[in-house]
């Protein structure tokens, strides 16, 4: 194998990700090493378990045809050595030289640290997040509910000042008795003095209600912040590492989909529409 | 507006400050008999018990998103008749293509006015008249 080389990196690389997979481990680990080991071929008796199992998935996948799968032992390990299976061999090779430049990469340039405290980082920042949606959907309840108390409140004032101005209409067309013009006279003074002292009281605190609804913006502002700093490292170390281990075909393909949320940024796109005359245009220019 | 104020509303969206405050407008416009859904799916049975007039619609939401619902209704012969207005944060051109393609009555794009509802909704009673 071309890999011989690296075994100890890709044996501490697997077992690391073995580890925190939780897959159960069939065999114990001093045994490991002696699979990769040069020439390890006839040592190998303590993996068959394994390498059975392996060799079942394939041959389930396979269907029919896949009938090395019941071979024995020590033809399994020729198999892998490329005689029988000469594409697998293959993509095994390229799978492990992917997995040692990804790790030198990352160890040599010192983005495991890095990206360790980064990611580390992400828990907290999914809390912080969390926060934010939790206040701004609060601080959006409660202007809604302000504006629920404020406008039958309004409607009630519109109504009301409505019909005491036109039967100041109707005196002012000389068409009201002076009984009439009595009760008009009491009915204004009451609504002056009585309900429009107390509804815009009302108003009024309800409006400082809305105003203090957004004390949020000052707390999700500091967090969000925070939040979009952490991103912008992460994505600084995971971009360098990419452009690092990508092939240069991937580096240009965008991910499509339907669901994007709302644009953030608009500028220098024309895939996308900025306001609803937009919208309408193109459905107009459709027929629609 | 020369609609029905009685007409039957749902509307669709995951998120109850949207729903609240499309319900507000539609309070607004004259439309108080309104009813919600906070997803297709939820909708589709809502919808599928019958009595509804007209569907307002969020894109993205969880279970069944918006397009799905709209499809959904489309192909459903009971419902396939019922106006569908789409308001949603999805900005793209081929969103917009698409909802056109599978019938959507309408669509505004978040943030919207209550001035641009309106206006959609007239836009399609107008078309419902004549139709």
């Amino acid at each position: 194998m071309s890999a011989t080389s690296d075994s100890p990196d890709l044996e501490a690389l697997f077992d690391s990700i073995a580890a925190t997979a939780a897959v159960p481990v069939a065999t114990p680990m001093p045994e490991r090493p002696v699979r990769l080991a040069p020439g390890g071929g006839g040592a190998a008796s303590g993996d068959n378990d394994e390498l059975q199992e392996l060799f079942d998935s394939f041959s389930v996948a396979g269907g029919a045809e896949a009938k090395p799968g019941e071979a024995a032992p020590a033809e399994l390990m020729a198999a892998t050595d490329g005689d029988v299976w000469p594409k697998q061999e293959v993509v095994f090779n390229q799978i492990g030289q992917m997995a040692r430049t990804l790790h030198d990469a990352i160890c040599g340039l010192g983005y495991d640290k890095l990206i360790e405290k980064t990611v580390s980082a992400i828990p907290d920042a999914k809390d912080r997040l969390a926060y934010v949606a939790n206040l701004t959907e609060q601080a959006a309840c409660r202007v809604l509910n302000a504006t629920d108390i404020a406008v039958p409140v309004v409607d009630d004032m519109a109504a009301t000042t409505g019909a005491l101005a036109d039967r100041w209409e109707l005196l002012f067309q000389n068409r009201l008795s002076v009984a009439q013009f009595k009760s008009l006279a009491e009915d204004t003074h009451k609504f002056l003095r009585n309900d429009a002292q107390q509804k815009t009281a009302l108003l009024h605190s309800q409006l400082t209600e809305i105003m203090m609804a957004q004390d949020f913006q000052d707390l999700t502002g500091q967090v969000i912040k925070k939040v979009g700093g952490l991103a912008q490292e992460l994505e600084g170390a995971l971009m360098k590492l990419l452009l690092q281990v990508v092939p240069e075909t991937k580096k240009t393909e965008e991910v499509e989909s339907l669901m994007n949320g709302p644009v953030i940024n608009a500028e220098g796109r024309n895939d996308v529409v900025v306001n609803q005359e937009q919208v309408d245009d193109l459905l107009e220019s459709l027929g629609f | 507006m020369a609609a029905d104020p009685k007409m039957r509303f749902l509307v669709v969206d995951d998120f109850s400050t949207m729903r609240r405050i499309v319900r507000n407008l539609l309070k607004e416009l004259g439309f108080t008999n309104v009813d919600e859904a906070e997803d297709g799916a939820i909708a589709l049975q809502k919808l599928q018990a019958g009595g509804f007039e007209f569907v307002v619609t969020d894109w993205n939401m969880p279970n069944m998103d918006g397009l799905t619902l709209l499809q959904t209704i489309r192909s459903t012969p009971n419902l396939k008749h019922l106006p569908v207005l789409m308001i949603t944060a999805e900005a793209k051109k081929e969103n917009i293509i698409a909802a056109a393609q599978a019938g959507a009555s309408g669509y505004i794009v978040k943030p919207f006015t209550a001035g641009t509802l309106s206006e959609k909704l007239t836009k399609i009673f107008e078309k419902m008249g004549k139709a």
